[in-house]
């Protein structure tokens, strides 16, 4: 039996509740009537044994800047060897979390594992097993790249001839003896991206890896991703380019307003939310025009036009019967294409439903 | 010895040294210290028929700016070294690595304090050799040990402003607080003399030798890194004189006793920059 104390949300009176780990239990305001729900925490309030089996482990994770719960109660683990998105609009609280891995913030409640070190006990063996690269990455501004890398290599107490091979690896070496201060953002990007991978660790945290870079640099941070895991590291990262985690993620983790929505493969999470795949049917002749009598078939969801190309949201079932229909009052179609849900469809529906909305 | 890692303090360090060492202040700040240090043998000379003064009358004159200037390059090498890090994002990057904040701390201490140690030794050791040339080496080993008051001045103001760099939320802050700093050491004589003569005491008589200083008031200056400073470069070249005043300090303000408060000047301050440095979200 757990006891906990909550606030109303109305008069801010203190309320006693007892409850058993995972219960839900619904309050209601003994002062203002207020009516409220608490989730009481899962079983496991602290993580006894790591497991082999997970390279990030967070549980009840909860943050608060003064007023604002900026991290409320998260709890998600990344398996070892996976590359892992996390995903949320600007201010969900998507680098909190990442700051609160590394430890670079104080929590107010949780625990966090790193491959089993527990960041608060073990901070610096956590962090020997991480590469980070922050969201707003800054260097040294009177240093060049080379000093940066070196003094980085001597941080992780490798050897500096990795420092060169590094910088040319992310297409810096014509600025290798340029100071640092001089460079534009996307080329202080890159350098991150080289000091990441210094002491070659098994997991890599990187916050918003892309962003300020121009699409030859994505491309090349997304092979880099690629070949890291395939290499055998654990990925991280978060971004707001969805199509990019799309591409190489194997799961994916949604947070919004501190609060974690989901945490799935992006086929669970289509299957899920129930996000039907989208027929492409190209029919000469169409000219913009909703056929009627495919609104009318059982199983359609929406039935859009554009040009010579009929766009049909339905269930699997109901493909054929869409085809027939269309077949039968005469229209000659001359190509199909399944268009399976994306996880910017995903992502919309679980923010605006988190949100109130559709 | 408290499971610090040396070659991390001695990474960091180094990169503080070399990050900062090619700041055009300090450049600048050597240069002016050359000047000002050659001008005062000049000017300390008088009417003799010798180009420079000896090394103490220099010291004399030199006294009044060195208090100000070395405050200065204090403030501008330390404000930025943890707010301003930690608003740009670099600390973030350095503390994601394997090290421990103390480490940080210590090896950002050091490497600007090797920074700070290169002005006076620079600029008071390059005109000191010049004057030695001139005038001879009497009263050099008293040189010697002002330059290393100048940089243990320069290390109190160190500690103090990376402490408000540690606890203050954004570099504007941190310079503002360092700002504060400079503007209490400049009125701390004055507060001290107006509790003076508001406890009955008579400055004019006090400025004519007529009255001794009583002993709270040489007290006082343990509160005052400067004037700390200033009692231990008075002890090296063995002074009894400030800007023409008769100062005899009581015995038990010695050189060891100088020295011991001035460190108790850079521990404490670093003790609770370290208290702070840890507290803190970055």
């Amino acid at each position: 039996m757990i006891k906990k104390t909550v606030g109303c949300p109305k008069c801010k009176t203190h309320i006693d509740i007892q409850g058993n780990p995972g219960e839900t239990k619904i309050i209601t305001c003994p002062k203002c009537d207020t009516k409220g729900k608490y989730i009481f925490p899962g079983e496991k309030t602290k993580i006894e044994t790591p497991s082999d089996s997970f390279s990030i482990e967070i549980e009840n994770l909860t943050k608060k800047f003064k007023d604002l719960t900026a991290v409320n109660n998260v709890s998600f683990k990344v398996r070892k060897g996976e590359i892992f998105g996390f995903l949320g609009p600007n201010g969900a609280g998507k680098t909190t979390t990442i700051k609160a891995i590394l430890g670079l913030i104080h929590t107010n409640s949780g625990y966090i594992r790193i491959n089993g070190y527990d960041i608060k006990e073990q901070g610096v063996k956590a962090r020997g097993s991480v590469g980070y690269l922050p969201e707003r990455v800054a260097f040294y501004p009177n240093l060049t790249p080379l000093q940066t890398m070196n003094f980085f290599c001597e941080l992780w107490g490798v050897d500096k001839s990795v420092a060169k091979p590094l910088i040319k690896e992310v297409g810096l070496e014509d600025a290798m003896n340029r100071k640092v201060g001089n460079f534009s953002k996307g080329m202080v990007q890159l350098l991150g991206v080289a000091q990441v991978m210094i002491g070659k660790p098994p997991v890599y945290i990187l916050d918003e890896p892309m962003g300020g870079l121009d699409a030859r640099w994505v491309k090349t941070i997304r092979e880099k991703i690629k070949k890291l895991n395939e290499e055998g590291a654990t990925v991280l990262f978060s971004s707001h380019i969805l199509s990019e985690v799309e591409n190489i993620c194997d799961r994916v983790a949604i947070i919004n307003k501190g609060k974690l929505i989901a945490e799935d493969t992006i086929e669970n999470l289509n299957k899920y939310l129930k996000i039907k795949p989208r027929l492409e049917i190209s029919i000469p002749g169409l000219n913009g025009k909703v056929p009627e009598a495919v609104k009318a078939v059982e199983g359609v969801e929406k039935v859009d036009a554009e040009n010579d190309v009929l766009h049909v949201i339905c269930e699997s079932s109901s493909r054929i019967k869409v085809i027939k229909v269309l077949e039968e009052i005469g229209l000659k179609i001359e190509n199909i294409k399944t268009i399976e849900p994306s996880l910017e469809e995903a992502f919309v529906k679980l923010i605006s439903t988190d949100d109130g909305g559709a | 010895m408290l499971g610090l890692n040396f070659k991390t303090i001695y990474a960091i360090a180094k990169k503080e040294f070399l990050d900062n060492i090619r700041s055009k202040w300090i450049i600048l700040i050597s240069i002016i210290f050359i000047i000002l240090t050659i001008l005062s043998a000049y000017v300390s000379s008088g009417s003799s028929d010798e180009i420079f003064g000896g090394f103490e009358s220099t010291v004399v004159t030199l006294m009044s700016i060195y208090t100000i200037l070395i405050p200065i390059i204090s403030i501008l090498l330390g404000f930025s070294t943890i707010a301003g890090e930690a608003e740009a994002g670099a600390l973030s990057v350095v503390l994601s690595y394997p090290v421990k904040r103390v480490e940080v701390l210590l090896g950002k201490y050091l490497g600007l304090g090797s920074v700070l140690a290169v002005t006076p030794i620079i600029g008071f050791g390059f005109s000191g050799i010049i004057i030695a040339a001139v005038i001879g080496f009497e009263e050099g080993l008293a040189f010697i040990a002002f330059i290393a008051l100048a940089i243990v001045f320069g290390l109190m103001y160190l500690s103090l402003i990376i402490c408000f760099s540690a606890a203050a939320r954004n570099r504007v802050r941190a310079i503002a607080a360092g700002v504060g700093l400079f503007f209490w050491a400049m009125i701390f004589g004055v507060i001290v003399m107006a509790i003076y003569i508001g406890t009955g005491g008579d400055i004019v008589d006090l400025m004519s030798g007529q009255a001794t200083y009583p002993e709270w008031l040489f007290g006082s200056i343990i509160f005052s890194p400067g004037d700390l400073n200033q009692m231990a470069v008075m002890r090296a070249f063995g002074l009894n004189q400030a800007m023409g005043i008769q100062i005899e300090a009581p015995d038990w303000m010695n050189m060891p006793f100088l020295l011991v408060v001035q460190l108790l000047w850079i521990i404490i301050p670093l003790i609770l920059a370290y208290f702070f440095f840890k507290r803190r979200d970055i």
